[in-house]
């Protein structure tokens, strides 16, 4: 399944594998990642971190380090509380607490890697040697090293003496216990993720510049949403009480009028912002429970209206090794060397280390689920009882981590399949573990476990994993139809079609012969199968059943489209891709509504200064189909604006103004056209007030429109060595509809490098934690990152159905890492079925498989 | 990640190197190929105040033969073992174990002395030396010694080279005339520091000329990641010489090895994990070794 | 600890440019490349010699540069990414993964693109299989590994024959 590659392309670019517009830079070492970023007189920083699980600080002595060679200055925890505000949870959801924390810590530490102090120093090397020199006295505490501790309340609780469960919640959608009194069996089982990490090969970074003269901040950042990091730092910094700030707002009054209009307009093109939010009661109650969470809440927000444009960063996010959900946070690090940076009004970079990364630059999974399905003895599913537990570690992701992981997953859990009732029990629980962070699917844990479900029911009432598959799955004649949960599942959810289709490539009906065959040939062979369907980005109101209140801030997708002066095109985005090709892709789709060659493209991303305002970033295979979208609209409506002029330059009417390859000419006479660089200086001539370096200024948003969802089948092979309990993939296969595709080579890419992030999660990776909470997996020896070896081929069968739908368009980006671990996990216990096997837990290194298939005693484990 | 700084000193010629090994004694490290020290010193696990650098000790890169030993030099590197003609036919399993060392770029730098003398238990090198019982010449100011590999692992990444004493030159025996070598081992991705090893090198009596299994005359079975150091599995190989090669013959000596064997767990896999991969792995190697000893004869 | 700022003179080639620098004991081919001579073409993922990020060609083999100290490449010959395209033209193997749509955030690419290239240089004999051990030193997290095998395969001539 080679892809047909293209090169120049004069006709349409949306559909064909175009190559990179970001190759030639990124290949010949010109890319320009954080860590390239050198500026005369900047300063370096390393944080002394945590060695313990769960202590309280009871003494920091730094005397000795501020004299270590080239250190210019140590920020300890209580200091930093003098220059920051505390990170304050921005979800209000009736049964959550959300702790506030500090950008580091100063009286107790939580995790092994917690930040106590930030050393800046001449250089990093010189601000580690002064770690080593800083003496934190700690008194340990029983650490809560996993969610079974959180769950018991006689350990210690992490947070203000609160249990340390942080959310319980409970939905329940229909007559569950009537559907259950009815099955012919319910068949019940508890599964496990464990805890893994993105681990994007560049880590984390920051560098905060100051410029000497103006005092201007530029925040040169690795992350996802470069206008989320900007308003963060600028809400959470330069700490100031009450009265300084409302005093300040007094001498400059300007702020508090511009704020006022800027609110105003806002609310304007948002109407829905002014209905009171949903959150509303809930978070009131937290006010009443906490005054002092509104006291500082009020306190930030005062002190963020009370700043000048100055005290406000710029962020630049340039070129970005992978992310995969990390940086999609602003972390307390960024917020720690930024106030480091402006205490010193000097530019100050941190970069990551891997160690560090490991540690705390973000975990994910790690939920344990309780799953009952009532079900008929011909397969059929009655309803399902799931009750989650999810452990986020011990500082909630900012602004969003496990609370809101858990309400996706929640509403994902029926997936494609016809579920009529539904229990759901949900326990946020906190522990002496690093950050969990979105990954990939953050919710991907519904469908592990339901495909997993769906083949112990099958092995229970004795039918094939594709028939309680087939039994259950929505067909395309049922839709539109609504998922249990609420979102609605569009006429274009093709995820049967991807079911059958799989399942006949796999020639799956005459795979139980093969495999006994082989297995009488002394081979040990398995055939496993899952499907699944993400929202990519899903209906509209798809947030709202996730969390009620956070559509309108989420769901808009705004872009620019400028014709400059030079006749070429810009397209702004609010987007920051990391390694998903989005100069080549919004490009294409800009290029085929312009009649452009993509050379006249220029996709300009990641600074604050020139981007259009919107918090999400990239993420959650949300680009294609949003920003797709927003770029289509918009380069439409440019269109137009080139047409009105051409019509006139040219005395033609605009229905017979073409525009190929960039020549803007009257039908039928191309040699007498004109370009774009002829129309802007038509239309910087009428627009005295354009832009310097502008001709024509196009802005628009996209609420998703139909929204959508992408759909998968994959079939994974494995064959076993039941001596060394090695797991080999002679053959993996998916089947996928997102819709029409923008790059066939890109989507490929991003499902082929989720599927070896899913195999990585079961056959290689784990984050350990021993029961002390002591952390065992600091090195990439320790965390086991696949190599070229590791991975399979890929077989890739797309399927559109068709639409009419304009910009049909869906992301790609998670799926492949949400439906692997299910179908190579499948396919590990189809191989040891005959021995009796049955899988909980998707981590599979060799050991484990021998343990399973009886070769070897369970070792209790040394680490967990 | 960054090490701490140290003193760096440059060796122009080998006494350079051992006079200031011999100032500097327990406070230097010997700097070969760097690639298992320079990432224990990035983690400051390792952070030597002296740094001897035998980089330009450059006449010490050569792979010679003399009595019927192959002298492996202090500068030769994993990569030019893994290419040497010489190695290729003269010492099998140490033509065997080069390509399981690491990655290409690990290879390109490291050396065979530096692997042998770092002493990583999981490491190829060490147990091929210990499956040959090669000799490891060593060298201070005080003079020069051979120490038995048998002798020289005392403990994890422990050996019986004095601070002031560099390994200078390591020798393997040379192949005899019917010979077969083998390097099994599982590690969690290609490339990674074995779970479980095992080197089998084993020699045959000349063939009678009636039909029938070959005998074994001499047996080496170096294995490697079962323990704090490289290990002989001295019960297995003397169950093997003087007996025909069988299945039964090799279960016998795999039971051996795993009844010898204390290995401990870590995060990639359990004691009872590795034992018994220890036991398949050198079933596998003895029968690869036999039928390439056999094949070539 | 009183060595930390002792500098020590080196004499390296650069993408065939000669330096004398004075550098600390302590720092890294990697740190010299990047920060000394500005070259940031070469990245640091791991700093520990497992990721192959910062892979380098030292005396035309592949070297993770973050395992060599400058002091110990005085006298060699050094090449990067930065000398692999010749003004607007890319090399092969830069050109072959252009074609095939190699990397995506590409923060790993001038590792893999210097271990192709010393493949290419020292013309290894490879097959499809052994090429993946041969890149199996350098990770990368985006990709799953097809499209840059399939630009070293096209680069490297091994299209024709099956995966074995």
């Amino acid at each position: 399944m080679r892809e047909t590659i293209v090169g120049p392309f004069a006709g349409k670019f949306v559909g064909h594998a175009v190559r990179r517009v970001e190759d030639p830079r990124l290949l010949t070492g010109e890319g320009r990642y954080v860590d390239d970023v050198q500026l005369s007189g900047m300063l370096h920083a390393a944080f002394v971190r945590s060695p313990h699980a769960h202590a309280h600080i009871r003494n920091i002595e730094v005397a000795a380090a501020r004299r270590s060679p080239g250190v210019v200055d140590i920020i300890t925890g209580a200091e930093m509380e003098t220059l920051v505000h505390p990170f304050i949870g921005m979800l209000a959801l009736k049964g959550l607490y959300d702790p506030r924390f500090y950008a580091l810590s100063s009286k107790r530490v939580r995790h092994v890697g917690d930040p106590v102090a930030i050393v800046i120093a001449e250089s990093r090397a010189q601000a580690e040697d002064a770690i080593e020199l800083v003496e934190v006295s700690y008194e340990t505490i029983e650490a809560v090293a996993n969610a079974s501790d959180a769950l018991d309340s006689r350990k210690p609780p992490l947070w203000d003496n609160r249990s340390n469960v942080l959310f319980d919640f409970a939905n329940t959608y229909g007559e569950v216990d009537a559907a259950f009194a009815g099955a012919d069996r319910v068949i019940s089982h508890q599964f496990k993720e464990q805890r893994v990490s993105n681990q994007p090969m560049e880590t984390r970074g920051i560098v905060v510049e100051i410029d000497p003269k103006s005092s201007a901040i530029t925040v040169h950042a690795a992350t996802q949403s470069a206008h989320m990091l900007k308003w963060v730092l600028a809400l959470l910094s330069d700490r100031a009480s009450i009265p300084a700030s409302i005093k300040t707002l007094a001498i400059n009054r300007d702020r508090v009028t511009r704020f006022a209009k800027s609110a105003k307009a806002i609310l304007t093109a948002k109407p829905e912002l002014k209905e009171p939010s949903p959150m509303m009661p809930a978070m009131v109650k937290q006010f009443r429970a906490e005054p002092s969470r509104f006291v500082d809440l009020q306190r930030a927000m005062l002190g963020l209206l009370a700043k000048s444009d100055n005290d406000r960063p710029e962020v630049l996010a340039r070129d970005i090794g992978g992310a995969f959900g990390t940086k999609g946070s602003a972390s307390r690090e960024d917020l720690a060397v930024y106030a480091a940076a402006r205490k010193l009004g000097r530019s100050v970079k941190w970069i990551e280390d891997r160690n560090e990364h490991l540690m705390g630059g973000g975990h994910s999974r790690d939920e344990i689920v309780d799953i009952s399905m009532a079900v008929r003895n011909d397969g059929t599913l009655l309803g399902m009882k799931v009750s989650l537990t999810l452990d986020q570690g011990a500082y909630p992701a900012f602004p969003f981590g496990g609370s809101m992981f858990s309400q996706i997953i929640r509403v994902m859990f029926p997936g494609p399949y016809r579920v009529p009732v539904m229990q759901f029990n949900g326990k946020v629980v906190a522990t002496n573990k690093g950050t969990l962070v979105a990954y990939r699917g953050p919710w991907a844990v519904e469908t592990f476990v339901r495909e997993r479900m769906f083949d112990m029911v099958a092995r229970e009432l004795g039918i094939t994993a594709a028939e309680v598959r087939l039994r259950n799955i929505v067909t395309m004649a049922e839709l539109p139809t609504p998922m249990i949960t609420g979102p609605m599942l569009d006429v274009r959810m093709s995820a049967h079609r991807t079911l059958v289709d799989a399942i006949a490539i796999a020639d799956y009906d005459n795979w139980p012969a093969a495999q006994l065959a082989a297995r009488a040939n002394g081979k040990i062979l398995g055939l496993g199968i899952a499907t699944f369907c993400e929202a990519a980005p899903g209906p509209p109101d798809f947030f709202e059943h996730s969390i009620p209140g956070s559509g309108a801030l989420a769901g808009i997708e705004p872009a620019k489209i400028v014709l400059e002066a030079d006749g070429m095109v810009a397209v702004i985005t609010q987007q920051v891709p990391h390694g998903q090709g989005h100069e080549t892709t919004l490009a294409q789709v800009a290029a085929d509504q312009l009649g452009i060659p993509i050379e006249a493209i220029r996709v300009r991303y990641g600074d604050t200064k020139i981007t259009p305002f919107a918090m999400m970033g990239t993420g959650g295979s949300r680009s294609a189909a949003m920003a797709g979208g927003v770029v289509t609209f918009a380069a439409r409506e440019l269109k137009e604006r080139i047409v009105d002029i051409a019509a006139d330059l040219m005395e033609a009417s605009r229905e017979d103004i073409v525009i190929e390859a960039g020549n803007v000419h009257v039908a039928g006479v191309p040699a007498r056209g004109i370009t774009l660089a002829d129309i802007a200086v038509e239309a910087r001539r009428r627009d005295q007030n354009a832009a310097p370096g502008e001709a024509i200024r196009v802005a628009q948003e996209f609420d998703g429109g139909e929204g959508g969802w992408t759909q998968a089948t994959h079939a994974c092979w494995v064959e076993v060595d039941l001596e060394t309990g090695q797991v080999a993939i002679p053959r993996y296969v998916v089947v996928e509809d997102c819709g029409e595709i923008i790059n066939p080579a890109i989507v490929d890419g991003q499902i082929r490098g989720g599927i070896a992030q899913g195999i990585g999660q079961v056959l290689y990776e784990k984050i350990t934690y021993d029961d002390a909470g002591q952390f065992q997996t600091g090195t990439f020896m320790d965390y086991l990152i696949p190599t070229a070896c590791e991975i399979p081929d890929i077989e890739i069968h797309h399927i559109e159905t068709p639409s009419e739908i304009e910009a049909n368009y869906r992301g790609v980006g998670e799926g492949g890492m949400v439906v692997a671990p299910a179908a190579l996990t499948n396919a590990i216990e189809n191989a040891l079925a005959h021995l009796g096997v049955r899988i909980s837990e998707p981590y599979l290194p060799p050991s484990k498989i021998l343990e399973l298939a009886g070769v070897i005693q369970t070792a209790r484990s040394t680490a967990r | 990640m960054k090490m701490r700084g140290f003193e760096y000193h440059r060796a122009a010629t080998l006494d350079d190197a051992l006079a200031t090994l011999s100032e500097f004694g327990d406070d230097a490290k010997v700097l070969a190929g760097g690639q298992s020290l320079v990432p224990m010193m990035a983690m400051r696990l390792s952070s030597p105040a002296h740094l001897v650098d035998t980089g330009k000790l450059t006449t010490h890169d050569t792979i010679t033969e003399t009595d019927g030993m192959i002298a492996i030099g202090m500068r030769v590197t994993h990569a030019a073992l893994e290419q040497s003609a010489l190695i290729a036919t003269a010492v099998p399993l140490a033509h065997a174990a080069a390509p399981h060392i690491g990655h290409r770029a690990i290879r390109n730098r490291g050396t065979v002395c530096g692997s042998i003398a770092h002493a990583d238990p999981a490491a190829e090198l060490p147990a091929v030396a210990v499956s040959l019982n090669a000799q490891l010449v060593v060298r201070s100011t005080r003079g020069e010694r051979i120490v038995n590999a048998a002798d020289f692992f005392h403990g994890y990444l422990t050996t019986a080279l004095e601070p002031d004493e560099l390994l200078t030159e390591v020798r393997f025996p040379k192949r005899g005339a019917i010979a077969g070598a083998s390097v099994h081992e599982v590690s969690r991705r290609n490339g990674d520091f074995a779970l479980v090893g095992v080197a089998v090198h084993l020699e045959f009596a000349k063939p009678s000329t009636k039909k029938g299994a070959a005998v074994i005359a001499n047996a080496g079975i170096g294995l490697f990641g079962l323990g704090g150091i490289p290990i002989a599995a001295v019960e297995a190989q003397s169950l093997l010489v003087g007996n025909p090669t069988s299945d039964d013959l090799f279960a016998a000596a795999a039971d051996a090895v795993m009844r010898n064997i204390d290995p401990m767990p870590d995060n990639h896999a359990t004691a009872q994990y590795r034992r018994h991969v220890a036991g398949v792995l050198t079933r596998r190697a003895l029968a690869d070794a036999t039928n390439q000893a056999l094949a070539a004869s | 600890m009183n060595s930390t700022n002792s500098r020590i003179a080196v004499a390296i080639t650069v993408n065939g440019t000669a330096h004398e620098l004075q550098v600390p004991a302590r720092q890294t081919l990697a740190e010299c490349v990047r920060e000394e001579l500005g070259l940031t073409g070469t990245h640091l993922g791991c700093e520990h010699g497992v990721c192959g990020a910062c892979t380098v060609l030292v005396d035309g083999q592949a070297a993770r540069s973050c395992l060599v100290l400058t002091v110990q490449a005085d006298g060699a010959t050094i090449e990067t990414v930065e000398s692999l395209a010749n003004d607007d033209t890319l090399h092969a193997v830069q050109q072959a993964m252009v074609d095939n749509h190699g990397f995506q955030c590409a923060f790993c690419a001038p590792g893999f693109l210097m271990t192709i290239k010393a493949l290419i240089d020292n013309q290894a004999v490879l097959t499809k299989a052994t090429l993946r051990e041969e890149l199996s030193g350098n990770l990368c997290r985006c990709t799953g590994y097809a499209s840059i095998l399939a630009g070293a395969e096209a680069v490297l001539g091994l299209t024709g024959e099956s995966n074995a």
